[in-house]
This record gives C-alpha cells, structure tokens and sequence, in this order.
C-alpha cells in the first residue's frame, strides 16, 4: 500500500539508483555501435579468420577468441582442482581459529589485485611451469598435438590459463562454500546417521550440490573471459593459431591490451577490436546470467 | 570390504589435504616473494622510493613513484565519493521496496555491470570521455574505475542494509518516523560496520584496478600531478608497463611498486577484518 | 465518541481471511484488552489501528476504522502515528543508541519538545512512567543489550510514551518477560490510563482480568464478544468466551 509519502520517498531515490541502468544502457550501446563498422564490412570473416595486419586492412581475431576460451577452460579445470578440496577441507575438516585463518587467507586471496598475481605469474609461475610440468609433458607426450611443440620462454595458453585458474580459486570457492551453508543440516545428519563415513558422505553432499558447483565453474569461466592483466603478462601474445598448448597465443583481451592504443592510426582497427570484446562481452553476461539463475533455482529446490 | 573402505577413506582425505595446500601455496608463496624482492628496492632506493620520480631505462638510480602513488590517490579521491552514493542509493531503494521489479531490474542490472570485462570499460570510458576531450585524464580514469566498482559495492551495501533485522523498521515506524528518517536514523546506523567494510573493500578495488586504466588514465608519470583535466598514472598502470618493458632498473621499480600495493591491500584487509570483530546486535 | 471505532473491518492476507468482519469500540481514558488464543488475529487488529499492516505483503483491508476522530485508512499513516504510541511482542529498542536517546528520540523527531531541558524532563517523565526510572537513572548513557527482557520491554514503554501519544498500543507486551517484571509492566500501564487510551492484547485471561476495563474476546479472527470486564467475566454470554475466560481453551 503506497501512500504519497511512500511515492515521494521512491521517487527521491530513484535518479541516482538509476545510473546504474544508465551506465549499462551505455556501455553496451557503445561497443555495439562501435563495433557496427567492422561487422558491416569483414561480417564473418573476423571470426573464421587469425589473420592480423593492420597496416593492409586485414583483420581476423579467430586465434584470440580461441585462446580466450582455451585459456578460460584450462583456469577452469585448474579451479575445479583446487578449489573443491579446499572448500571441503574449509566446510568439513576444519574447526575454530584454524578455520577462521584459512577462511581469511581465502577471503584474502579473493580481493587481491589481479596485477599481483601478474608478476608473480610472469616472473615466477611460468618459468616454474615450463621447466617441471611443461618440457616434461612435451617430452613425453610429444606425439600427442597438444603437446606437440617445445615450450621456449613458457609464455603461452597453457601458462596463462593455470596463472589465471589460480587466481579464479578464492572466487570459485566461495561460491561453493556459501552453496555448502545452504545445505540442511537435516541432509548431513542424515549421512551420518547411515552410518557413511566422511569420504561417503562428503560424496554423497558433492551430488548433492552438484548444480551448484558446476553453476560456480561457469561463473569462473565467465570471470575468465575478461581477465586481462594476468592474460597479457603470460599469454606470449603471439597470433599464431595452434593446436599445440604449449605455444604462445593471445586471448582478446591481451589483444586489445596491446592493440587498442594505436587502433585509431588504422582503419576499422577500433571497430574489429570493439567487435572482439562485443563477443567476449556477451558470452560473458549470458554466462553469468546462467550461473546465477541455476544457484538460486538449485537452492530453492534444496531447502527442506 | 571393511579395510577397502577405511583405505579410501585415507586416501582421499590425503589427496584433498594436498590439493588444498597446493591451493593456498601461490598466495604465501606471492607474499613472500613480493615482500622480498619489494623490500630489495626500498633498501636500495630509500625514502625517495615514494617522494621521487620514475628512472629511464638505462639510469642506475630507482628513483620514486610519486606521481604514480599521487595519481591513484586523487583518481581514487574522485571515484569513491561517486561510488559509493550512486551503490548506496541503488541499495536503500532495493531494501526498502524489496518486492517492486525496479528493485529486481537493479539487482539484475548490478550482476550484468560486474560481468563486464574491465578492460571493455576503459574501452567505452575511452571513446565517451577521452576523445572528446581530446586527451586522456585523471577524470577519465575516475569515471571508468567508478563504473568497475559500482556493482562491488552496491552488492556489500544491500547485504548489510539487508541484515538489519525487520523489528527495527517497525519500531521505527512505530515512533512516527519518516521513510527516509527509518533510513538515515536507524538502517543505516545499525547497518553501519557492513557499510563500512563495503567502503573499505570498494576502496581496495579502485586502487587495485588495472585494465579499466590503460585507455583512460594517461599513464603520465614524469611528474607528479594533480589537475583532474590531465593525464595522470597509478600504480598498477606503472607495474603494468614496467614489469613487460624488457630493462632491468625499470622491474625493480615494478617490484617495489608491487610491494607496495600489496602491503596498502593487506592494511585495508586488517582493517576490515578489525571492523567484522566488532559486530554485536 | 470513541478512541477507536471499527465498523466491519475484515483483513484478508494472501488470500486467507485474517479478521472477520471486526466491530469495536473503545472509550477514551480506558484500558482496553483484545484477548485470544494464539492466531486468532489480535496483533493484525493492532497493526489495523497504526496503518502498520501496510508493510505486510499482501495484506488488505476492507472496512472503517477510526482512530482519534481519523479516518485511518485514508489519512497520512505518518502522521496518524505520531499520537499513536506501540509496544511490541518482542522488545526491539534501538540497539545503536544509548537508554536516554532511545526515550529522546521519540520526542525530538515529533516536536515534543523545544529544548534540551524539556527533553530531559519528558525523558524521566517517560522512564518514570514506566517505572523504569529508578533502574537506570544512573546508566542513561549505556547501551540497552545489557538490560534484562523485562526491562528493555519498560524501555519500550517510555520510548511508546516520550511521543506523548493519545492512544498506545502494547502486543502481548509481557508474553517474553519473566512474571515479576510482567507485574511492574501491569501496574505502569493500568497507571497511564488518566493520559492515554490503551488496547492492549493478550492471550492470558488472567491478565485481561487484571488490567483491563473492557474486554473483547477475539477468536478466529471474529469478535465473540466484548463488555466491561466484571460482566463480561461473570455473566459471558457465549459458550466460547466463557471457555476462553476461564483458560479452557
């Protein structure tokens, strides 16, 4: 029941609240329209072909898009492997002051500046990475494409989708962590009262949380997609297009780290570069739409 | 098989013990070696690391990052007053009608700003302000560090006004207060150490922030500066730059800049977590 | 005339019908007790009085009520309450502001007072009242958490009563607080009868018996019937009052 004081005091908050619309409004109309140009006149082109020349007018940003969903898959599957044990370590093993330090260090972790983890990666991780993990790997396995060429400075995909993934852990976690609290207790006690074990019923919660985590892998992926500071410190900001992980690539947001600054001397090189983060931008919305949706359908659907 | 299971009992509680430490090992692992090599260039650089000016690529001297550290200070002057009212505003309007879909529509509308990629923000921030203006600026900076901060915050401010027990809101009512007189006397107040976690938190995110500097900002460091109308630098814009450049004296700069970042993001952190204890209802 | 009249009013929430077609009156300068067992509607009759239901989800209400010489429904609820004071079930005073500023408060933000000396005065006037004064004249500035449920509910009173509010309002004001407190809150409100008008509501007879000088049996969300208390206890009409009166129900 509004009365006109309970209008007046609406009205009163609804210019500022509005800028956010504003802003998004905005922000999505200028890398549309900026984008029209390009779109118009390469269409598909840009996105079947890698090839990059702007001084003759070529554009094709296939082999960034590719890396950027590489890159982001690989942080996944990097996230998924650290993360889930550390939330079951964080909601299962750990009581008191432990947990409340480990939990910090999470939280920590979560809001850290990503340039951080930039250096780090650019100076420590990926020299660690191409010598234990990636020459041994393509040592190894170099029959398999994947593998197939010799990482020289470490710099590539690969590098870059782990740095990445590390980075997405503290986000990931704490998704899956706040899912876990969501959980009845009834259903824990439960387990327990048929008398699984840790490791049965710890299983038997992972199901049942099961939409849930794969919900905050999604988001992780999205929050991949625009990451850009660590992707362009260790991506090796090559164009070539490869099916080799080792080798080094671009993701589009490395692209245009290093690209946009002097897009305005060329034709059309604002506008393709504008197209490639209007991709970006909308598998990445739709992305996040899809998690968030699932979470809160999934938790509805849990709750006793 | 009784054995078998208390045997894979073990083994997975092993296996998630070093998956999780392998989990944690970066950031210790990041901290100290920041620290380290941070406080290599503070010993050699003194003092002047903070007052002086960036060296050129092949000086002997570190030199400073002042007009770095000033540039984040004044863009994050301009930004967070911003923030924070447009993100408090957004958050009393979706406490206090809850159920109107404008409320819904913003929530929606929050979660779709964060799901932009920075760097597509210094891009528009770029083709909005800076070109027209014919240059870049701290004022360009501001607005596109703004844009990146206003869902963070504006998800803490909801969640603490949130918080606040409904029994307050009546009470209020009952004494014959205003709707925004509820807000400004009792929501807020009681929701206050949410909000000021929300500030402090916005504040790291702001000088923290990057990509939605490297079209905006300017990166002007040989002097220090303070004109919103002109380009300016900061610090994750230096670290940037200087950690890709290929010159030595540059990545010591870089490191020092790092440590320095880290250590202002690490005392916001303690100070949120001094708030948090505070709690009592 | 009457400090509130209801002709007809019915609640629904959700759907569901809360109050059954209400018709009551109070005298002014009376204690006024709406008893019932849980659930049959009494706290929503309340929220009617103060426009308080308005923030209800889905509440309707359908009917006349007239509070004061107001036409509730169609007045400025913000301006209605500003004579109509409440206590509710649950004590809630205002955990960020000290014991003086939870009483001031009341009387600053409705023009009750000019200065900082009347303030004080209309604050020990309230606490006094609500015989809270002796308590915690020499703690004013702590903050009410470490005062007992009893006491906080006291507090409430003063805050409901620094409005110098022509109708108060209490919702099962002892249901939380131990019985000797519940004795102290009794005895204030049967005493501000000469200022106020009260409408109390509870679920205990023996309360109703104690405090009040009329009495409305509510059940089911209707009124089953209502009088001075001394007749309605000893000569109740209906079979379901006399059930509720004497606690069998």
């Amino acid at each position: 029941m509004m009365t006109r004081k309970d209008k007046l005091f609406f009205i009163s908050l609804l210019p500022l609240s509005s800028s956010l619309l504003t802003i998004l409004v905005l922000s999505i109309a200028t890398v549309a329209l900026k984008s029209l140009d390009s779109l118009q006149t390469f269409g598909l082109n840009l996105l079947i072909s890698s090839t990059w020349n702007p001084e003759r007018g070529v554009y094709g940003f296939l082999a960034p898009l590719i890396g950027s969903v590489t890159t982001s898959i690989l942080a996944v599957i990097t996230a998924l492997f650290l993360s889930l044990p550390l939330t079951i370590i964080i909601a299962e093993y750990l009581r008191g002051i432990v947990k409340n330090v480990v939990s910090s260090i999470v939280e920590l972790m979560g809001g850290m500046p990503t340039i951080i983890y930039a250096v780090w990666a650019s100076q420590y991780l990926v020299p660690f990475l191409k010598e234990f993990i990636m020459e041994p790997l393509h040592n190894v396995f170099k029959f398999i494409p994947l593998f197939s060429c010799r990482p020289i400075t470490g710099f590539s995909i690969f590098a870059s989708g782990i740095s990445i993934g590390i980075s997405i852990v503290p986000y990931v976690t704490a998704i899956i962590l706040e899912a876990h609290q969501s959980i009845p207790l009834a259903y824990r006690e439960a387990c327990y009262g048929i008398g699984a074990t840790r490791y049965e019923s710890i299983k038997i919660m992972l199901s049942l949380a099961r939409p849930a985590i794969v919900a905050a892998l999604i988001l992780g992926f999205a929050r991949s997609l625009g990451e850009t500071t660590i992707a362009a410190v260790t991506v090796g900001n090559s164009m070539y297009l490869s099916s080799c992980l080792f080798a080094p690539g671009y993701t589009v947001s490395a692209l245009i780290a290093s690209q946009f600054a002097n897009a305005h001397l060329y034709p059309y090189a604002e506008s393709v570069l504008y197209a490639s983060i209007l991709f970006v931008m909308m598998i990445s919305i739709a992305l996040s739409f899809y998690g968030s949706s699932t979470i809160i359908r999934w938790r509805s659907r849990i709750v006793v | 098989m009784y054995s078998w299971r208390k045997i894979r009992e073990k083994l997975f509680t092993f296996t998630i013990i070093l998956l999780s430490l392998l989990a944690i090992a970066p950031i210790i692992h990041m901290i100290i070696v920041v620290s380290i090599n941070g406080i290599v260039t503070f010993v050699k650089a003194g003092t002047s690391f903070f007052t002086g000016l960036p060296p050129t690529p092949l000086s002997q001297e570190i030199g400073g990052i002042a007009p770095s550290i000033i540039g984040t200070l004044l863009m994050t002057a301009i930004s967070l007053p911003i923030t924070i009212t447009l993100a408090i505003f957004a958050a009393i309007l979706a406490t206090e009608f809850p159920k109107n879909p404008i409320s819904v529509a913003i929530d929606a509308i929050a979660k779709s700003l964060a799901s932009i990629p920075t760097i597509a923000v210094s891009m528009i921030v770029y083709t909005v302000v800076v070109v027209p203006m014919k240059g870049f600026s701290a004022l360009a900076g501001a607005l596109a560090l703004t844009i990146v901060a206003l869902p963070y915050a504006y998800t803490y401010f909801s969640t603490a006004l949130r918080s606040v027990p409904a029994v307050y809101r009546e009470a209020a009512l009952s004494v014959a207060m205003s709707r925004w007189g509820t807000v400004i006397r009792v929501l807020i107040p009681i929701a206050r150490n949410g909000i000021a976690i929300g500030v402090l938190m916005t504040m790291a995110r702001i000088m923290g922030e990057t990509a939605a500097l490297l079209f905006t900002a300017g990166r002007f460091r040989n002097r220090v500066s303070i004109t919103p109308s002109k380009p300016v630098d900061a610090v994750p814009l230096l670290i940037f730059d200087y950690i890709l450049s290929p010159y030595d004296i540059w990545h010591q700069v870089a490191w020092g800049a790092t440590a320095f970042l880290l250590l202002a993001y690490i005392a916001i952190f303690f100070a949120v977590k001094l708030i948090v204890k505070e709690v009592k209802l | 005339m009457f400090a509130v009249e209801m002709n007809n009013v019915s609640v629904y929430l959700r759907g569901r019908q809360i109050l059954k077609e209400v018709t009551l009156k109070v005298p002014y300068n009376t204690v006024f007790v709406i008893m019932g067992p849980s659930g049959s509607g009494k706290t929503t009759m309340l929220r009617v009085i103060n426009r308080l239901i308005d923030i209800t989800e889905g509440a309707r209400v359908v009917g006349s009520v007239n509070v004061l010489g107001f036409d509730v429904m169609n007045y400025d609820p913000y301006e209605l309450r500003k004579h109509i004071g409440m206590v509710f079930q649950i004590p809630n005073p205002f955990p960020h502001l000290t014991i003086y500023e939870n009483v001031a408060i009341a009387a600053k933000i409705n023009g009750v007072v000019k200065n900082k000396k009347e303030l004080n005065d209309v604050v020990r006037w309230a606490l006094e009242k609500a015989m809270l004064w002796d308590e915690v004249k020499s703690r004013l500035h702590e903050y009410p958490h470490q005062l007992s449920g009893g006491q906080k509910q006291r507090l409430c009173l003063a805050r409901a009563l620094a409005m110098k509010p022509k109708l108060l309002l209490l919702d099962e004001p002892t249901a939380n607080i131990d019985p000797v407190n519940a004795r102290k809150l009794e005895n204030a409100i049967v005493s501000l009868k000469d200022e106020v008008t009260v409408v109390m509501v509870t679920h205990s007879p023996y309360q109703a018996a104690r405090v009040a000088d009329y009495v409305a049996v509510l059940y089911d969300g209707m009124i089953v019937e209502q009088g001075p208390t001394q007749q309605l206890f000893l000569r109740p009409t209906t079979d379901i009052a006399q059930k509720l009166l004497r606690g069998e129900m």
